[in-house]
């Protein structure tokens, strides 16, 4: 009897797509071996279960794709499916399965006349009505490729891979992000893999051996305490750090600015007036074999409890890329202590000490990190000039023509022809 | 051999660093040899269009100055042919440099021999000290005199801003015994060498002599096998390092006599003030022609060089210990790079022992210099100190046994431990008369109970800036043993290089150039897109910062065809650095820049012609202030400082140069 067949058959339909539905996600396949063992069909009967699956394929329930060389069905839910049965056309629907089937990559009008081997009006026509149904909506800010018109189904967030990642705004590199972010991981870094010193300042003139560039730096240290200082130390003394030491020894505050507590630099008690005119802040390496160098998985940690990317999560990878351009920036350099990689500032002594955002509110154009060590051939003309290639002695620019090197020793114009009197003597 | 390449700006630099120092007679002749390479003395004539008589006096001035190599040809013709020597040529533009170094180092009164010397090229010993007893019978005379006419070197000196200071106090050197003492010194510090007849010979001349004495010594049948070449290229090492160690000879001589130990001895005690040493040095062979040794002169600015690389990396006082280990390092290492003719197999030979130890630094250390400066501090928990000490053995000529190591890493644990158990008061109170000041401020800081326990005894701070070097990313240092430290040259230089690229990459194209350069050189070559992501930079940024450097020549392109049609729309176009080749341009614009500097200083002379006649004068010179106009004195006083600058500028340039080309 068809009729109760047909009846049987409906049963079954809700049955096994139920039994579908719960044994996982869309997006799991199930093979023909899946669904008798799902204990749906009686009997294991595969001409049932074929009439079954195929009522539900039917009803757009059941989805057919190839699994290998086996076929294999994924369910849809019911929303979708009746999305599906309200198509006016087949091109319609198929040019919407194609782009369902693409999922958060999207794809390219191209790529879809070529799938279904239909004619361009015909694939226009769907898509049009797709759109103005609002079941597709063109994909916008594709990074991955920006001249192709691509489509993505409604309501779905495009990948990763399409967007560009954490990096993208609206299908931009979103530099002022990335720079924010490099500064905020750059002090972070900074701060945890370098002694802050309120001590005197270490980095006197370029060069020269230890002798000869500490002899200023005594001068602060006397100025730091005058009255305590016994004038006639100064005189016989006054080369060696040690002996104004001797004389300060009555006086704790220098003690503890010349030798600061372990805990952090706000801690050290050194009174303001000490530190504001004469200690100098400056950051100091740590000695060698230090454990707790900032890795990314901290670093990332900071970046998600500070919450500054508040729509934006970033994974560790993204950090990882984020502080490997910091590398090659030569700002931070990678340690591997005991295995352990962390990271550390370049040029710890050469470091700004006042935070980045700190320093912006006084000079917004302002860059982080150590400026670069000077150089004898940037620091001629010839290091900047624009003719520097072309500029040889008899050619049209040349060393005796140079308008640099004038301007360079403070010449300026060079005065006009020289008056011939006759020089007295 | 640290060759030049002789392109055109550098031949009309050399030329015109001769003709600043040596004047125009010379230069014209240096240039005809720089140009046309060698020449005999009748093609030289010719070329020169000049008498003989003028032709030999300028090639004695050269050669007087070893700028100029020669060889009889012995078979036929017995013709003198000469060939210019670059390299020394070179070496004019680094008196001022040396000069200070050996100031620095050594004090005035050498300073003042080594003036001597490169004012007068290569000198008997017996005419330098009739010269500077001439100097003292005037002095003592009690009429201040100059040492001569020092006009060529004013400028080079001038640079250092301390000529004038040497003068001052009128005679550094004061007596014959005191010279003879300071020349002993400088022989010791390898600063002086002998001369020899070989020395006049071009680098190929001398390894084609050394191959031919083999070839008829050794293989009058010729070479057969590759066992053969293998013990001929030995052999001409042999005769090569031979010629080489003649001019050691005074030096050998030295060492044997017992006086010498004891000299040192003092020295190393008092003998930096340059004070008057003891008379007991040995009476030099007055016979003796004696010249400055460049090839030493620059290890020890290589030392200088590194130190302030320190500085700028680590720190000052990093950099103090940084240049005492390199002190002792490079004592008898006698050149900065090995010939690989030469040095081919037993390297050792002349490296000395290859490593400083812990307490040989600590000894040399200044007391006034507190090493606890410079260096941050925290728990010692948070350290640790087995991955700090980690013994680094990859030195190929030097093997440690691994236990050693080991034994030694396990009680240097110990020791820290013990450190941490506060009985560091202890060893701070016995520190006390070593460093009085250092204990004295331990106690109070333990009285406030607070950094107590971060007071390290000074070994223990020396280790500490030690082992910060070694743990360094540029790897200044190598821990190659328990307390035992090296430095691995070869590679360290590279970095120095690359650090000093790194830094004009970042001034000329900015820091995303930097950022792009780095990322290639570390990945090797890659296309638009793979930069894109790596450098977070956007596109049109990258594009126009690669051109920037593509011109600049610090980064490189490569097309790579799709398909055997090679399309060019569909190529792929590659980025990548080469690092060498950007450091050979580096190069070839520093020499340029150079020739630029003296170029132009030569234009603000014809400008200033007639201010420089008047100071030419006889009557005028060394009282130009008094005779000269005022308008004109001005004139004059600004040219000086111009030149002035110009020359320092030259001498930055040079830092580079030398860098890149002798390190």
């Amino acid at each position: 009897m068809p009729g109760d067949n047909d009846i049987k058959i409906d049963v079954f339909k809700d049955l096994l797509y139920d039994a579908v539905r719960e044994h996982g996600s869309e997006s799991r396949l199930f093979t023909q071996s899946d669904l008798l063992d799902l204990n749906v069909i009686p009997d294991r009967d595969v001409l049932l279960l074929v009439k079954v699956v195929q009522a539900l394929t039917a009803d757009k329930l059941l989805v057919a794709t190839r699994e290998g060389s086996t076929l294999a069905w994924r369910w849809r839910s019911r929303e979708e499916a009746k999305k599906y049965t309200s198509f006016p056309n087949d091109e319609t629907m198929l040019v919407y399965t194609v782009i369902d089937e693409a999922g958060r990559d999207g794809i390219w009008n191209r790529t879809i006349k070529n799938k279904l081997k239909m004619h361009e009006s015909l694939v226009k026509n769907a898509i049009k009505y797709l759109e103005t149904k609002g079941f597709i909506e063109p994909m916008k800010n594709n990074v991955e490729h920006p001249n192709k018109k691509m489509y993505i189904k409604a309501n779905l967030k495009p990948s990763e891979r399409a967007t560009g990642g954490p990096w993208f705004t609206d299908g931009e590199l979103d530099t002022a992000f990335v720079e924010e972010l490099q500064e905020l991981v750059f002090d972070y870094i900074k701060t945890k893999s370098a002694y802050l010193s309120t001590h005197i300042p270490m980095s006197g003139g370029g060069g020269g051996g230890g002798g000869a560039t500490r002899a200023p730096k005594k001068g602060v240290i006397r100025g730091a305490a005058p009255s305590t200082t016994a004038p006639g130390e100064d005189t016989t003394r006054g080369t060696k750090r040690s002996a104004t030491e001797i004389s300060n020894d009555s006086s704790p505050i220098m003690q503890n600015s010349a030798l600061p507590p372990r805990s952090a630099p706000s801690a050290t008690p050194a009174p303001a007036h000490t530190s504001s005119r004469n200690a100098r802040k400056v950051f100091l390496p740590l000695p060698a074999g230090y454990k707790q160098y900032p890795t990314v998985t901290e670093i990332a940690q900071l970046i998600d409890r500070a919450g500054v990317t508040n729509n934006t999560t970033l994974s560790e990878a993204d950090i990882q890329q984020l502080v490997d351009v910091l590398v090659f920036d030569g700002r931070v350099e990678p340690i591997k202590v005991n295995g352990r990689k962390g990271y550390r500032v370049t040029r710890a002594v050469k470091q700004d000490t006042q935070s980045f955002s700190k320093r912006r509110e006084t000079n917004p154009d302002c860059v982080s990190g150590a400026p670069p060590i000077p150089n004898g051939l940037m620091e001629a003309p010839c290091g900047r000039c624009p003719v520097f290639d072309i500029c040889v002695e008899g050619g049209p620019v040349s060393p005796s023509t140079c308008i640099y090197f004038p301007r360079w020793l403070g010449i300026e114009q060079a005065p006009p022809a020289v008056s011939k009197e006759v020089t007295a003597s | 051999m640290n060759t030049i390449n002789v392109t055109r700006p550098v031949g009309e630099l050399l030329s015109l660093l001769v003709e600043e120092f040596l004047g125009e007679l010379p230069a014209r002749i240096f240039k005809v040899l720089l140009t046309r390479g060698r020449l005999s003395a009748p093609t030289l004539a010719q070329y020169t269009s000049m008498t003989k008589r003028q032709l030999l006096h300028g090639l004695v001035v050269l050669q007087q100055h070893n700028l100029l190599h020669y060889k009889v040809d012995p078979e036929s013709t017995h013709m003198t042919m000469y060939e210019a020597n670059p390299e020394n040529a070179y070496n004019l533009i680094r008196v001022g440099k040396t000069l200070e170094m050996v100031d620095s180092t050594f004090g005035a009164a050498a300073k003042d021999v080594m003036r001597s010397l490169l004012l007068s090229g290569f000198t008997r010993i017996s005419d330098l000290v009739a010269a500077y007893q001439e100097q003292i019978d005037e002095a003592s005379k009690a009429t201040r005199t100059e040492p001569d006419d020092e006009d060529p070197f004013a400028e080079p000196e001038g640079v250092n801003g301390d000529a004038q200071a040497a003068k001052k106090p009128g005679l550094v050197i004061k007596s014959t015994a005191h010279l003879n003492s300071v020349i002993c010194r400088l022989v010791e510090a390898e600063l002086i060498e002998v001369m020899h007849d070989k020395i006049f010979l071009t680098h190929h001349d001398l390894v084609k002599g050394a191959e031919a004495k083999v070839m008829k010594e050794y293989f009058p049948t010729g070479i057969k096998g590759n066992k053969a070449k293998v013990e001929l290229q030995e052999k001409i090492a042999d005769e090569l390092r031979e010629d080489r160690s003649k001019s050691k000879s005074l030096k050998r001589k030295l060492e044997q006599n017992s006086a010498a130990a004891k000299r040192r001895k003092l020295f190393a005690e008092g003998g930096l003030n340059g004070a008057p040493e003891e008379e007991t040095d040995p009476l030099l062979d007055a016979k003796q022609v004696i010249r400055i040794n460049h090839e030493k002169c620059l290890v020890d600015l290589r030392n200088r060089r590194l130190v302030q690389f320190v500085n700028d990396m680590i720190g000052e006082t990093t950099g103090y210990v940084y240049a005492v280990l390199l002190k002792h390092l490079t004592k008898s290492l006698p050149r900065c790079r090995t010939d690989p003719l030469i040095d081919i197999s037993e390297e050792h030979i002349e490296q000395g022992k290859g490593f400083v130890t812990t307490d040989e630094i600590l000894d040399s250390l200044k007391t006034a210099v507190d090493l606890s400066l410079g260096l941050g501090k925290e728990s010692r928990d948070k350290f640790s100190s087995r991955a700090a000490e980690k013994v680094q053995h990859s030195a190929p000529k030097k093997k440690i046994i691994l236990e050693a190591a080991v034994d030694g890493d396990a009680s240097a644990d110990e020791d820290e431990h013990d450190d941490g158990d506060g009985s560091d008061s202890d060893e701070s109170m016995a520190d006390g008369d070593f460093k009085p000041a250092q204990a004295n401020g331990t106690k109070v800081k333990f009285a406030d109970g607070v950094a107590g326990d971060y007071k390290l005894d000074r070994p223990t701070q020396l280790k500490q800036h030690l082992l910060l070097l070694a743990e360094s990313s540029q790897r200044f240092v190598r821990h190659c043993g328990p307390n035992e430290w090296t430095v691995d040259f070869v590679p360290l230089i590279q970095t120095l290089k690359e650090a000093e690229l790194d830094s004009i990459i970042e001034q000329q194209c900015g820091r995303p150039g930097l950022r792009l350069v780095r990322i290639l050189r570390s990945k090797g070559k890659l296309d638009e897109k793979a930069l894109t992501n790596t450098a977070l930079m956007r596109k049109s940024e990258i594009q126009q910062t690669m051109l920037q450097m593509l011109k600049a020549g610090f980064a490189h392109t490569q097309e790579v065809p799709k398909d055997n049609k090679a399309d060019v729309s569909k190529s792929f176009f590659l980025w990548y650095c080469d690092t060498n080749r950007s450091l050979d341009r580096l190069q070839a614009r520093s020499y340029k820049s150079m020739l630029n500097c003296i170029q132009f200083l030569e234009v603000l002379r014809q400008k200033e012609k007639d201010v420089l006649s008047v100071t030419k004068r006889l009557d005028v010179k060394g009282r130009e202030k008094d005779v000269m106009r005022k308008e004109y004195y001005d004139r004059y006083s600004q040219f000086l400082e111009h030149e002035k600058r110009l020359f320092a500028q030259m001498g930055r340039l040079d830092d580079l140069i030398t860098l890149l080309k002798d390190f």
